[in-house]
């Protein structure tokens, strides 16, 4: 094989690793690292859905919260179906037995308000969720879509980003490595 | 009669249940989707902040326009955004790192095709000088090989 050939087929090899690379590449949107990952949690005060007035007051200010306990943030809007319907008894089932050291705050993204509530309570959610209906938070936090669900130091620094729909096991790990 | 009344007070109220919370979008600045133009909707595939119709780029523009009344310049709000999504946000990739070689591509294709064509003009022209270059003389000399090479041939 003379040099002209060896270098043509280093060239279609070439083409086709790079269209197989092509084909394989999916949308990982949902695998990138926050943007946020090491800074300090933007802070936000935005009101309560209904059902949580009575106990946590008119509003929720993130603020308040920093620097206590870790955090878990958690994105969602009763219009995602199935992802968000599928992770809500999972949080609520993770703030039952982590909220006496870890912070839950939901954030209903999005939504009408009449739907939030009708969600909280078809979940029975009882950690604390505000209603953000034009997803300001969600931008604060380069949230790409619902769900996803972010994980906050006791000092106040994003540590993780999950998106998409968690499972028991994935929220868990990201607590116990927040809790260490 | 009653069925029109009923059948219109029916429809006005489907499309007074959808308008709820949608509120009509705010009349911007053309700024705001110059700025929005350069961004990445996060939920589409291919949309700019500006064209697409999501939630989250009404929020975006709404934010831009918040920015810019506060008297941020452009750089400052493409910043922002970057900061929260990283550099993936931007519609048209840095000229830096892996993005430096996107914008290079159509370049170092042309290049390619250039080196191609030229090796292919190049190789034809020296065939040709190479035939130039026989003279008539060694012409008839191989013809006369040719020939004599046919006929002891044709004896065997």
């Amino acid at each position: 094989m003379n040099a002209k050939s060896l270098i043509g087929l280093v060239v279609v090899v070439a083409l086709g690793v790079l269209f197989w690379w092509g084909i394989q590449t999916k949308d990982q949107r949902s695998e990138l690292p926050s943007a946020l990952a090491g800074r300090e949690a933007p802070v936000f005060e935005m009101e309560l859905l209904d059902a949580f007035k009575g106990k946590w007051g008119e509003k929720i200010n993130l603020a308040d919260y920093l620097g206590k306990k870790p955090i878990v943030l958690n994105f969602w809007a009763s219009w995602c179906y199935p992802a968000c319907y599928e992770e809500a008894p999972i949080i609520e089932a993770a703030w039952r037995r982590w909220g006496d050291r870890v912070m839950f705050i939901g954030v209903d993204t999005q939504d009408e308000r009449k739907n939030g509530n009708e969600f909280v309570a078809r979940f029975g959610l009882t950690f604390p969720n505000v209603y953000d209906p034009r997803g300001k938070i969600g931008v604060d936090y380069g949230m790409y879509g619902v769900p996803e669900t972010f994980i906050i130091s006791r000092e106040g620094r994003v540590i993780e980003r999950h998106a998409g729909s968690i499972d028991m096991e994935t929220l868990e790990k990201m607590i116990r490595e927040v809790l260490e | 009669m009653k069925r029109w009344v009923w059948l219109l007070i029916l429809l006005l109220g489907v499309s007074m249940a959808q308008s709820v919370g949608n509120e009509p979008p705010p009349d911007y600045p053309p700024e705001v989707f110059e700025i929005a133009k350069k961004l990445r909707c996060p939920v589409c595939r291919g949309e700019s902040a500006a064209e697409s119709n999501a939630g989250v780029t009404e929020e975006m523009r709404r934010q831009i326009a918040e920015m810019l009344k506060e008297g941020k310049s452009e750089e400052e709000i493409i910043q922002y955004f970057v900061d929260r999504y990283t550099d993936w946000i931007l519609y048209e990739p840095p000229k830096k790192g892996l993005g430096l070689v996107v914008w290079l591509a159509p370049l170092i294709g042309l290049g390619i095709f250039g080196l191609g064509l030229y090796g292919y003009t190049r190789t034809t022209a020296k065939r040709e000088a190479a035939y130039e270059e026989v003279g008539e003389e060694e012409i008839a000399r191989l013809e006369k090989e040719l020939e004599q090479g046919d006929r002891s041939g044709g004896e065997e």
